[in-house]
């Protein structure tokens, strides 16, 4: 009622740019009319014996060429009078019936081959393997548990988790999605565990994705959303298969995307993104400490200097005498109010942050260190901030990065300038409102339309087991309520 | 913005909800000015007593909520009473929100004026709430209604702090006698008065059973309520009585906040700034469910009840509330005298629609002979 209608499916398909040679057959006259001005593409035309004649058409880049002679060129030379499909047996060989069907094969790294003495085209899968090693995650590290991590090739992705996940139920679906890019998605799941509504609303997400560029999944994550403006990320998103693996386990979906490590996890919450893998690998009460910690830190890193700004501002009496002293003595020569003293160290802070993870990985370092140090000391002794204000933004800023995922660290920062500009209104009032609207906004976020702030709202009490806390692992029995999983228990005695 | 459907109905809440709700709601305004008008140690067992009373009241409300009619919403109410008579309750309705609105609403921003911003301009301060009230309740009846459970962890902590006021070196169980009154006066029967009225709110809910799931044991749930609520005013009123005494209970305002600011810690002090700013949660949920009765009852007045919801008549609510508040703080509120009418007002009013409504929904249901055991 209150929003536009979406295009639908036939008006978005005039977009697609491998529509231009719609209604043409599938000849090689065409095909090289669609290779015209391609450097890398190539065609080899053969006579296998007076009246056989195959002509191989690929993209030279895409393929992999030792595999073209050894399993195909080899082949047809020496076993020429077999027919072709004996000869290149080797290979998984498609038949291909239209334009579209070949170019996208083309695309994807295959190799056309016409065999004319029987008046039909073949796709032959020799696509290059172009991938880096399995590595570890630079972006989740943790002390114990598995290292490895995904890498661009999205056929390797999943075989991480298969290996992991040795089911049949484990299942896995392919999308395309990127008009220009025909970026691979596949969407996993378990089936009779996961909630068959939440696949049903992932799937149709995926088929409304209507763009020509996805180069992240991100990308694919801020199209799948429910909620567009939000500053809070509604999909998780990992380069470490045991957390998909444990997603799954739960009764989530995974989704993988092509040519990125990063998956995405969904439905998730709030709380979801302060777990890290960490949590269960340390003993129980080891494990709920550090989760602890870290809600202690986010909750500290939006706070602090709001609080000092409110303070400074509205509060003073909230001080004791011996405290306020220290505070008035370093405040004494500084020319700004609280609020423009912090918001200008807050920006210098982004900065420093922003600059060190732009440059080379020691020199980032370096200039973190420096740059903190020397700044925070200039800053102090030029009378443009106090040395209270230093330790507190010094504390703020390292307490929001003890958060596990990236995304959140960040939405931490441009949060604290919210709260900052409302304490210095409206001092610890402001605060309290901005809390407000910040909770009222998540108590009203989805994703893939489950609430975004359960088990709190709506209260699951059964999940507050692996919430704040983590308790020992024989006590989760019950995988997330809020998720309304198929098979509740986790114990194979109580299915 | 307000979604095409704040009333929409997707997942009923269970008994817990409404629990915290009661809990809530009781727990808003009047437990701040409740020592000083109590006084006496006497009013302790006044307040336990009012406390059963109540809890007979939530008896028969839970006989309402487990009702046939209740279930069905506004069309159970047209088949209980008639349509005319329906709509007769909503214009009455309206103005019990209004008055209930605005009574809390002006009370506890009087307090963050003399206790945070004593030279700040209130209706700024009323501007702001009501903005937080008005995205809350912007996100329809059931994010309003989940928004309780972290309303009620923001706050429930508060009672907490008043423990270190049960073992001052000054406090003496003296001041805990008589525990019978030897005498009674008018005052008395004020403060018992104002504890009952303390106590409502409730009776609103009976619109809000729509939202309920079906077949709950909704007493047990409105006991525990109660019963919070009541254990958090002794708590209260015994730690005025330690701290203050019934001698000088008598001439602080605001006895449940004053004993606060004589509170230190090693770092920081005034600490009832704080607890004043985290009350906003509470004030900020219940403003949000009445905006949205005061929007349906709007509806039903109207005869749209049962069309779709609109922005424009939504926002219409919201700025009817807000200028109303806006004009009785900027010229009704001000000095002590008028100030205690709308109080007083609001004291009677609220006692006589929690014992009156309950009661009538029972006999009516009664009356009309569907009444399910």
């Amino acid at each position: 009622m209150f929003w536009k209608k979406r295009k639908s499916g036939s008006d978005r398909k005039q977009n697609d740019p491998n529509k231009e040679v719609e209604n043409t057959t599938l000849t090689l006259d065409t095909l090289k009319n669609i290779v015209v001005n391609m450097d890398d593409a190539e065609i080899i035309e053969r006579q296998i014996n007076p009246d056989h004649k195959v002509t191989l058409l690929y993209i030279r880049t895409l393929i992999n060429q030792e595999r073209l002679n050894d399993e195909i060129i080899e082949p047809l030379i020496h076993h020429s009078p077999a027919p072709i499909h004996e000869c290149i047996n080797v290979c998984k060989a498609s038949k291909v019936n239209d334009l579209d069907e070949a170019q996208r094969q083309l695309m994807e790294g295959a190799i056309l081959l016409s065999d004319r003495s029987e008046d039909q085209w073949l796709a032959i899968k020799l696509e290059n393997p172009l991938s880096r090693s399995i590595e570890s995650s630079e972006t989740e590290t943790i002390l114990f548990g598995p290292k490895d991590s995904f890498s661009e090739q999205i056929e390797q992705n999943v075989t991480l988790i298969r290996r992991r996940l040795p089911l049949t139920t484990l299942k896995t679906e392919k999308f395309t999605v990127g008009s220009l890019t025909r970026t691979p998605i596949v969407l996993m799941y378990i089936e009779g565990l996961t909630n068959p509504e939440l696949i049903t609303i992932a799937k149709s997400k995926i088929l409304t994705i209507d763009y020509d560029l996805f180069l992240d999944s991100s990308q694919v994550a801020a199209f799948m959303e429910d909620h567009v403006h939000s500053i809070f990320p509604q999909f998780q998103q990992t380069d470490r298969p045991d957390s998909c693996v444990y997603a799954l386990g739960a009764g989530k979906l995974t989704i993988l995307v092509g040519n990125t490590p990063f998956a995405l996890i969904a439905p998730i919450t709030f709380f979801d993104l302060f777990i890290s893998p960490d949590d269960y690998i340390h003993r129980w009460l080891i494990g709920s400490f550090l989760r602890g910690v870290r809600f202690v830190s986010f909750f500290l890193s939006l706070t602090m200097i709001p609080l000092y700004v409110a303070i400074n501002t509205h509060h003073y009496q909230m001080f004791p005498l011996q405290v306020l002293f220290v505070l008035l003595e370093s405040r004494s020569k500084l020319p700004f109010t609280p609020f423009w003293e912090a918001f200008l160290m807050l920006i210098i802070i982004e900065i420093i942050i922003e600059a060190s993870l732009r440059m080379p990985t020691k020199t980032g370092q370096t200039l973190g260190v420096i740059g903190g140090i020397v700044i925070g000391q200039a800053s102090v002794e030029a009378g443009f901030a106090s040395k209270v204000l230093i330790v507190t933004v010094g504390i703020s800023t390292i307490a929001s990065f003890l958060v596990p995922n990236y995304l959140m660290v960040k939405a931490n920062r441009l949060l604290l300038f919210a709260f900052m500009l409302l304490s210095s209104i409206l001092g610890i009032f402001g605060m309290a409102l901005g809390f407000i609207i910040v909770l009222v906004h998540l108590n009203g976020l989805t994703s893939l339309k489950q609430p975004y702030f359960a088990p709190i709202a709506p209260l699951h009490m059964s999940d507050w087991n692996d919430l704040f806390i983590r308790v020992p692992l024989q006590w989760i029995k019950r995988r997330p309520v809020s998720l309304y999983p198929l098979q509740k228990w986790r114990s194979s005695r109580r299915r | 913005m307000p979604s095409p459907s704040l009333f929409e109905k997707s997942s009923p809440f269970s008994g817990v909800y409404f629990m915290l709700m009661v809990n809530r709601m009781q727990m808003l305004y009047f437990f701040i000015i409740m020592p000083r008008h109590l006084v006496h140690p006497y009013m302790i067992m006044g307040i336990m007593a009012v406390g059963i009373l109540s809890q007979v009241n939530l008896m028969l409300l839970s006989k309402w909520f487990s009702s046939n009619f209740s279930v069905q919403g506004y069309q159970g109410f047209v088949q209980l009473l008639g349509e005319r008579t329906v709509r007769v309750f909503a214009f009455l309705g309206l103005f019990l929100i209004l008055l209930r609105i605005t009574v809390m609403t002006l009370g506890f921003v009087e307090i963050a004026h003399q206790y945070i911003f004593p030279s700040m301009t209130s209706n700024w301060l009323i501007l702001s709430i009501f903005i937080v009230c008005f995205y809350l309740a912007s996100q329809g009846m059931e994010n309003t209604i989940r928004f309780v459970v972290i309303a009620f962890l923001s706050t429930i902590w508060m009672v907490i702090i008043y423990y270190s006021f049960f073992f001052p070196p000054i406090a003496s169980m003296h001041d805990l006698y008589p525990l019978m009154p030897p005498e009674w006066s008018a005052i008395s029967w004020k403060g018992l008065l104002l504890v009952w009225s303390s106590l409502s709110g409730v009776e609103f809910l009976v619109c809000l059973t729509p939202w309920l799931r079906p077949k709950q044991k909704m007493l047990k749930y409105l006991t525990i309520a109660n019963t919070i609520s009541v254990l958090e005013y002794l708590v209260l009123f015994i730690s005025s009585l330690l701290f203050f005494s019934s001698n000088y209970l008598v001439k602080t305002k605001y006895p449940v906040l004053d004993m606060v600011r004589y509170l230190q810690f090693p770092a920081y002090e005034r600490i009832d700034i704080v607890l004043i700013s985290v009350h906003l949660f509470v004030l900020v949920f219940v403003n949000s469910i009445f905006i949205l009765l005061f929007y349906g009852a709007t509806r039903i007045l109207l005869g749209k009840g049962v069309q779709q919801t609109t922005r424009m008549g939504f926002a219409a609510s919201f700025i009817i509330i807000l200028v109303s508040i806006l004009i009785v703080n900027q010229w009704f509120w001000k000095s002590g005298e008028e100030q205690n009418i709308w109080l007083n007002l609001q004291i009677g009013v609220g006692a006589f629609t929690y014992l009156l409504v309950p009661a009538f929904l029972l006999v009516a249901t009664k009356l009309k002979g569907r009444f399910k055991v």
